[in-house]
């Protein structure tokens, strides 16, 4: 009986998720842009949490392409042992190493979706425009895969990242917390999975990537 | 060739040799290591792999007690210390400006890296039957460590230390993961046999 009151409270909730809806404004705003537009190699330090605790702190390292929408990533112990090596692109994600807790295969690719949503811009032309209940302005895209993607900015110029299921469930919510120089200096990601997670990403280096890169030619640890 | 000879032949191979792998060999280097009680050292580590165009390099200190007490902790990039004491092992990363502890599975694969660590700083280089173990002699000790088994596939191709001829303590330890992948660590600023307060292997601040 508990288990039936469960699942009715939970269907009743799904039910109740829409997507917000977005006020008109006399002139359609600018989109938000924080998104990469050149190749770029960003290593973040990562604190992975769940149940509002610290769970792992990381290293993580996209390389990233947005004119291809390709992404590759790893992602490291602190003592640089490498958990997850993957890359992502228009047909999906590939893992070529993973160990646990990525061995499963679909946090992998989670993670993977994650940061193409933080790094790339939605394709195409946003559907709506508006503002948020808050105030936000608000450009809304269709996902590529399927839900709704909207970006946000507020009067103080942060950045938000939101994307919905195809009937509005908030699934994932991004926090920019960087200027406009560097935009992906801070990303706080909330995910509302069936276990949700969090990721708190400080950045450590970030350069544009002119050519393919080449192993062992100099040290990283000189420059900021 | 009369028997005697095929073994005086054996015989002078396996004296002229440098890199012949015999058992004394080994013995010498536990014999060796026999007299470090204590290391305490700076490390740097360099990370090699296919998608970053330099190194990612990382620094941090190293202290060992024989027989198996140890502190790994990295200063920088990310700050995380493991401490392995009496077979205990627990791990500490750094949260909202402190460190907590790891209450995750990572500290059980860390023990194990640990407890290798702790063999090899005894001289127990061949200890392990998952990995078999060589030894060259040039300026400096080169021990190569080839796992044996496949469940170190496509994870470790091979380990690499070198070992101090004077005084047997490690300088480097180089772990090829791969063609493209691999992890050096240089061990600096080397001080052997000074007393290190227990504290150390126990405590994380």
């Amino acid at each position: 009986m508990k288990k039936g009151l469960v699942l009715v409270c939970a269907c009743f909730v799904l039910s109740c998720a829409a997507l917000p809806a977005l006020r008109p404004l006399d002139r359609p705003p600018v989109c938000p842009a924080p998104f990469l537009t050149e190749k770029t190699r960003l290593i973040h330090a990562i604190e992975a949490g769940a149940a509002g605790k610290t769970r792992a702190v990381l290293i993580g390292i996209a390389l990233a392409d947005p004119a291809a929408r390709k992404l590759s990533a790893a992602v490291l112990t602190p003592e640089g042992v490498a958990l997850l090596e993957a890359s992502y692109g228009p047909s999906g994600a590939a893992v070529s190493r993973a160990l646990p807790p990525f061995d499963s295969g679909e946090l992998a690719c989670r993670m993977m979706e994650d940061m193409a949503l933080i790094f790339f811009a939605p394709a195409g032309e946003p559907v709506s425009r508006g503002a948020s209940a808050e105030g936000e302005t608000v450009c809304r895209w269709r996902a590529q895969s399927k839900g709704w993607v909207d970006v946000l900015q507020g009067q103080d110029g942060r950045i938000r990242i939101r994307r919905y299921s195809e009937g509005g469930r908030l699934e994932r919510e991004i926090a920019l917390s960087g200027d406009a120089q560097n935009p992906y200096a801070a990303i706080e990601l909330q995910a509302s999975e069936r276990v949700d997670y969090s990721l708190k990403m400080t950045l450590l280096e970030a350069e544009e990537v002119k050519s393919a890169p080449q192993a062992g030619r100099e040290d990283r640890g000189d420059k900021p | 060739m009369g028997r005697t000879g095929i073994k005086i032949l054996l015989l002078i191979l396996l004296v002229v040799l440098p890199s012949g792998v015999r058992a004394d060999d080994f013995a010498q280097l536990r014999r060796e290591a026999a007299r470090i009680t204590t290391i305490s050292a700076d490390f740097v580590q360099k990370k090699t792999m296919k998608i970053l165009a330099r190194p990612l390099v990382s620094e941090g200190k190293f202290y060992y007690a024989a027989p198996s007490s140890i502190r790994w902790e990295y200063t920088r990039p990310l700050r995380s210390v493991v401490v392995s004491d009496r077979g205990k092992t627990r791990r500490y990363i750094a949260s909202g400006g402190k460190m907590i502890e790891d209450l995750s599975g990572g500290v059980q694969a860390m023990k194990i890296v640990l407890d290798e660590v702790a063999g090899w700083m005894s001289g127990r280089f061949d200890a392990n039957p998952s990995f078999a173990a060589s030894l060259s002699e040039g300026p400096d000790t080169q021990i190569t460590l080839t796992p044996t088994g496949q469940n170190m596939a496509g994870m470790i191709e091979r380990i690499e230390i070198t070992v101090s001829r004077r005084d047997a303590a490690i300088k480097t330890v180089r772990i090829v993961e791969s063609r493209t992948a691999e992890t050096r660590i240089d061990f600096q600023h080397v001080v052997i046999n000074k007393d290190i307060h227990p504290s150390v292997f126990r405590e994380v601040q």
